[in-house]
């Protein structure tokens, strides 16, 4: 078994039914990525009117378009590595592609359902669902669904909290 | 509920019937609730309230006093005595006016609810309502100037509430009686029944404790930086340059002495309305934790700890929402169930505050050989085991940790993997449990292992949970 498969398997098991999120949230993930960029090109323009070497504005556009690039790239992969499985009891969210994880959350757990979206997520339409627990550090967030998807799922989980809920 | 809304016109006809005295029905609404709701009468906190904060500046004075000290020596003793003194009166008098007139307007009563109401404030009136149902723990604490004349003050914490409720100053007594009655209220029994009797379980010599604290590093560490402050000082300056260190050199002795004087006597008891922590040399403290709140637990063992068998013990409590998880002064108060015991009692204090927990045939699975290259200093202590009723793990190098947490407070479940552990075919797995100064991670597992591991917990965790009896008050 190779390497990649492996890891595949522990992160998202195969037998469970996994829902990607929409990829609609790399665009805007991506408007976001040149919105964090401006500073960086009128710093180059800026650079480039006074007297100083060539070299240093032309090295930090070099730099902005290399970092642009990449982090092009990596939004892409991150966003197909996101996904969420909705089993009997619990809720599997799974992401990253350097920092791997699963999160597993009870839904007898849940103490709350957030749906939000920023200014750049709605216009491309997409959402995000948050779960909390008593637990600070649960860290479940599934970002990059469709409005009316985001908010099914708040709904179902919420009532499915609702049956299995238990005190602290 | 309704009744003790303030303000509105019913609660203004209702309020003239009541029989508390109304003036008028001219009087302002917001002082008509105010009396509706007031069923045992309103009490005060103690006259002496004022005086004890205007004490409370006058190691100020003395510090003022000290570092002037050596420019006033040769004017004369009497004259800087007199000087002295005008600025402890200057100091002191504004202050105590102002709090006499806090101290005027602060009320506190039970409402017709049964919850706790405190009234306060000069130009800003405000009134506190204290759900006692959602109640979370209540101190009983004295600083050093309140116990110079026998007072304590109260503090309330309620969960959803990111401050403490406290109630400056009453007599101990007063302040024990307090405190029993409003958890007397908040379980639902009669409040007059008394303080209910309490179970010493440990109590920690202080002989133990200063051991304890010499075969830390940390207080080495800061004993010795005391040392070269002084050394230093003395070269550069000259003897006089000593009363300087007062100010100066004191911070790292004074971070070991607080150490100290936080944990002195500390005596940990059990009673009917939750475990008591008492302790403290300069200000003492008694912490009621209510019962089946603690969350999860750690035993944390100090390099030089371990020829004695030694540990420290800490908790996490059931606290505030995970929304302000931010307010971390709450917290972390009581969260050293043990500052250091032999591993004995540690246990069998945690079996008592953990009832139907079993914490013994813990079979520890250890990580893989291959862990070292990620974790080179701890990997060899690394080990996760599971029983019936318990997840634990294991960690550290020089200071050694074993957590748990029980199956049935369990919160949520991670397994994670950075681009390292990815290249060994490790994971680590998380036990999520209320914020806390307890952590329970099993780290550099097997990635399959891990998996399997959050996999199993999941299940153990729903079923410890469909088992467990609904957490109660009183027992």
């Amino acid at each position: 078994m190779t390497k990649s498969s492996m890891t595949q398997q522990v992160f998202r098991p195969p037998n469970e039914h996994w829902t990607p999120v929409s990829p609609r949230m790399a665009s805007a993930r991506r408007v976001s990525l040149v919105i964090a960029m401006a500073p960086f090109l009128i710093a180059v323009v800026v650079l480039a009117a006074v007297e100083i070497p060539r070299w240093i504005p032309m090295s930090l556009l070099a730099f902005t378009i290399v970092v642009a690039v990449w982090a092009w790239w990596l939004i892409g992969r991150r966003v197909r590595s996101f996904g969420y499985a909705e089993r009997a009891d619990d809720l599997l969210v799974t992401s990253g592609i350097m920092f791997r994880r699963l999160v597993i959350v009870p839904y007898g757990r849940m103490q709350l359902v957030d749906v939000v979206s920023g200014p750049v997520d709605r216009k491309f339409g997409v959402a995000t669902v948050q779960l909390h627990t008593a637990a600070a550090t649960t860290d479940a967030t599934i970002p990059g669904l469709l409005p009316q998807d985001a908010a099914a799922l708040r709904d179902r989980l919420a009532a499915r909290g609702e049956e299995r809920t238990a005190g602290l | 509920m309704s009744d003790q809304d303030p303000g509105g016109p019913i609660a203004n006809l209702k309020g003239e019937g009541h029989g508390h005295g109304l003036m008028t029905p001219m009087v302002p609404s917001e002082y008509v609730g105010r009396h509706l709701a007031d069923v045992d009468g309103r009490r005060r906190v103690h006259p002496l309230t004022p005086l004890i904060h205007g004490l409370r500046i006058i190691p100020i004075v003395l510090l003022i006093g000290f570092s002037t000290a050596n420019s006033f020596a040769k004017t004369g003793d009497a004259r800087f005595l007199a000087g002295v003194l005008v600025v402890a009166v200057v100091l002191i008098a504004p202050i105590t006016g102002l709090q006499y007139i806090a101290w005027k307007r602060l009320s506190y009563f039970f409402d017709s609810a049964g919850d706790l109401r405190i009234d306060s404030g000069v130009l800003q009136r405000h009134e506190r309502r204290i759900q006692l149902s959602r109640l979370q723990a209540i101190d009983v604490v004295q600083p050093l100037a309140a116990r110079l004349v026998g007072m304590a003050e109260v503090r309330i914490e309620v969960a959803g509430s990111a401050s403490k409720a406290t109630l400056q100053f009453l007599t101990v007594g007063e302040a024990t009686a307090l405190r029993s009655e409003i958890l007397a209220r908040a379980a639902g029994v009669r409040h007059d029944a008394g303080e209910a009797p309490e179970n010493v379980l440990v109590h920690v010599p202080a002989g133990d404790l200063v051991l304890s604290l010499a075969l830390q590093a940390h207080v080495w560490f800061f004993l010795v930086v005391t040392v070269l402050l002084v050394v230093v000082t003395v070269l550069s300056s000259g003897p006089a340059g000593l009363t300087l260190l007062v100010v100066a050199g004191g911070a790292p002795i004074f971070i070991v002495f607080s150490e100290f004087s936080k944990f002195f006597g500390f005596t940990l008891a059990e009673s009917p309305d939750g475990l008591r922590l008492r302790h403290g040399l300069l200000q003492t403290a008694a912490q009621t934790v209510p019962p089946g709140r603690v969350q999860a637990v750690g035993f944390y063992e100090p390099l030089l700890w371990r020829r004695r068998g030694w540990v420290r013990v800490k908790i996490n409590v059931a606290g505030v929402k995970s929304s302000d998880q931010g307010s971390g002064d709450r917290a972390y108060s009581e969260s050293v169930l043990l500052p250091v015991a032999p591993w004995p009692v540690a246990i069998a204090v945690v079996s008592r505050i953990l009832p139907g927990v079993n914490l013994q045939a813990l079979e520890w699975q250890s990580a893989p050989r291959r862990a070292r290259w990620r974790s080179p200093w701890q990997w060899r202590c690394l080990a996760v085991a599971v029983n019936d009723s318990v997840f634990a793990v294991r960690g550290g190098w020089l200071e050694r940790r074993t957590c748990l947490v029980p199956h049935a407070r369990t919160q949520s479940l991670r397994v994670t993997q950075g681009p390292y552990q990815r290249a060994l075919g490790l994971a680590s797995v998380h036990v999520d449990s209320t914020p806390g100064p307890v952590g329970i991670t099993g780290h550099c597992r097997d990635a399959n292992d891990a998996r399997e591991l959050a996999e199993a917990q999941s299940d153990r965790a729903r079923l410890a949970r469909g088992a467990a009896p609904p957490a109660r008050w009183l027992r």
